[in-house]
């Protein structure tokens, strides 16, 4: 599947009244209607169980809507078929609030896995690794492994395997929920740099000041339903 | 997408030893329901076999009267050669029931010596072509009322135990070597889904970074299809051996009445092996596929 590149503004993620509804009763999402242009940066906010995962779940097709449609890059993402969903998959890079790090594999390691895992060639393999190290600010810790790390830097090591496929969405869930404020900013430093490059950025957040400092988009969910899309939004 | 060799190869060898005490227990315990396998295999053959050997010694004897003239034995042995049931037919005249008497009696002689050779019927000795014991015994049933036939003797009852007997114990060797073979694909299964399991987060990541199924699967069915193999092998040296050891105290050896009767040649041996290698790799791969694709659900 290719995900075609056109210049300008253009919408690559597009809900139109989806709903997702859990065991036939639960509605995690309810009629979300939204549109994300390329190069944005978006905070989905709102409380606990209010559907901020569910959407980013189904952005990358972990779930499927029961109502609705969601494009991606343009493409009607419940009508591909189960062997293209990988390379949606291709296109989308996920950051979550437990990194999900291999624990027995170096950093470089788990970096180079997300390359390997998608038949790319060792001569890439070995160039894009320590190049994005770099980028993520882990240059010198190729060698260790994740539980020598700090949280902070266990979150750059996820970060830097998300993005060294060099995605057009990275879809982030709560990615500063385990890090201290100081080294949370450090990480939206780093988001923020990613989206920069051009890199739509989707990031599901508990944390006001976060919301509040960056003042980019924000759709607030509650209880399933979109209650609010701002643009320099804040949290509240 | 090709999916590397060098990369299955890696991750095949790795988790192979990574999980080292659980890839060994699972061997050998695959081993085991193997070994099981192929010798219920060679032990219902060698059964079938003996079985056939005994059937074909299935005869019928025909008395005629001691006193049955020239003509009356000419005409049963005629009707004899024309049955269409009766493969062979061996007449033993006086001399012939005499020296046959002599020799099954031989360790009485005062028995012997109180029998005048003119007073044993003569016989004939019947072979029917069908070995099932109903058409031998309706053959027998035609014979008896000729002139001349003092009474038809037949293995009947002996033919019918041992063909009885025989087959229900083949059916429960055959049965129990299904189920074992039952056994080890489900013990193959479970291991691998234990290892599976242990590897959940990896596989979560794979689907994560957009790797297609068979990437993630590949290294999986391999693991599989090596330990299946490895199992099978080791159960096919306790084979060897079981055959060796079987061959050397049982077959030919006069003490042993039954058992003795149970063989099976090299080729029969080489069957087992390849059979329980082919469930081995086949088991190990698919069953590992299966296990993964829990996971793989998008």
């Amino acid at each position: 599947m290719k995900f075609v590149e056109h210049t300008g503004q253009e919408t690559v993620i597009k809900l139109e009244n989806v709903s997702k509804i859990y065991k036939g009763e639960h509605m995690a999402l309810r009629d979300a209607t939204v549109e994300i242009e390329k190069g944005e940066f978006v905070f989905l906010v709102g409380p606990s169980g209010s559907g901020k995962s569910t959407f980013l779940r189904l952005l990358n097709r972990e779930e499927t809507a029961e109502k609705g449609k969601i494009y991606v890059a343009g493409k009607d993402i419940a009508a591909l078929p189960g062997y293209k969903v990988p390379y949606l998959r291709r296109n989308i890079g996920s950051v979550f609030q437990d990194f999900k790090l291999l624990p027995n594999k170096t950093v470089a390691e788990n970096v180079a896995f997300a390359l390997e895992a998608i038949g790319r060639p060792k001569s890439v393999i070995r160039e894009a690794v320590p190049q994005i190290l770099e980028l993520v600010g882990l240059g010198r810790k190729e060698g260790s492994m994740p539980n020598e790390l700090s949280g902070g830097e266990q979150q750059r090591v996820s970060i830097a395997r998300a993005f060294v496929n060099r995605p057009l969405i990275l879809l982030a869930d709560e990615p500063t929920g385990n890090l201290d404020p100081a080294t949370s900013v450090g990480i939206m430093k780093l988001l923020d740099r990613i989206n920069r490059t051009g890199t739509t950025v989707v990031m599901a957040t508990h944390d006001r000041g976060i919301v509040d400092t960056m003042r980019r988009r924000v759709i607030e969910l509650d209880r399933g339903s979109v209650v609010r899309d701002q643009a320099r939004g804040v949290y509240e | 997408m090709a999916v590397r060799l060098d990369y299955v190869l890696k991750e095949t060898g790795s988790n192979l030893v990574r999980n080292l005490t659980l890839t060994l227990a699972s061997l050998l315990t695959v081993a085991i329901a193997l070994a099981f396998v192929a010798v219920s295999f060679l032990i219902g053959t060698g059964i079938n076999q003996s079985f056939l050997g005994l059937r074909s010694d299935v005869q019928m004897f025909v008395y005629m009267n001691p006193g049955a003239t020239a003509d009356q034995i000419d005409s049963v042995n005629k009707s004899l050669e024309s049955n269409p049931q009766v493969e062979s037919v061996k007449f033993l005249d006086k001399e012939k029931t005499y020296a046959e008497f002599k020799r099954l009696f031989a360790d009485q002689p005062d028995f012997v010596e109180s029998i005048n050779p003119e007073e044993l019927p003569q016989s004939f000795r019947v072979k029917p072509t069908s070995t099932d014991a109903d058409v031998v015994s309706a053959v027998g049933t035609e014979f008896e009322n000729m002139t001349g036939v003092y009474r038809v003797e037949y293995a009947e009852e002996y033919a019918r135990q041992v063909q009885k007997s025989l087959s229900t114990l083949n059916s429960w060797v055959r049965l129990f070597g299904v189920a074992l073979i039952f056994v080890s694909v489900l013990l193959i299964f479970n291991t691998i889904r234990t290892a599976v399991f242990a590897r959940r987060r990896e596989i979560e990541v794979m689907r994560l970074v957009g790797a297609s199924n068979w990437f993630i699967r590949l290294p999986f069915m391999t693991e599989g299809m090596v330990q299946g193999l490895l199992g099978a092998l080791a159960a096919a040296g306790l084979t060897w051996g079981f055959d060796a050891l079987w061959k050397r105290n049982f077959v030919n050896q006069v003490s042993f009445e039954l058992l003795n009767q149970i063989k099976w040649t090299g080729g029969d041996l080489w069957k087992a092996i390849i059979m329980i290698l082919v469930v081995g790799a086949v088991t190990g791969a698919v069953g590992s596929g299966i296990a993964v694709g829990r996971y793989l659900r998008v």
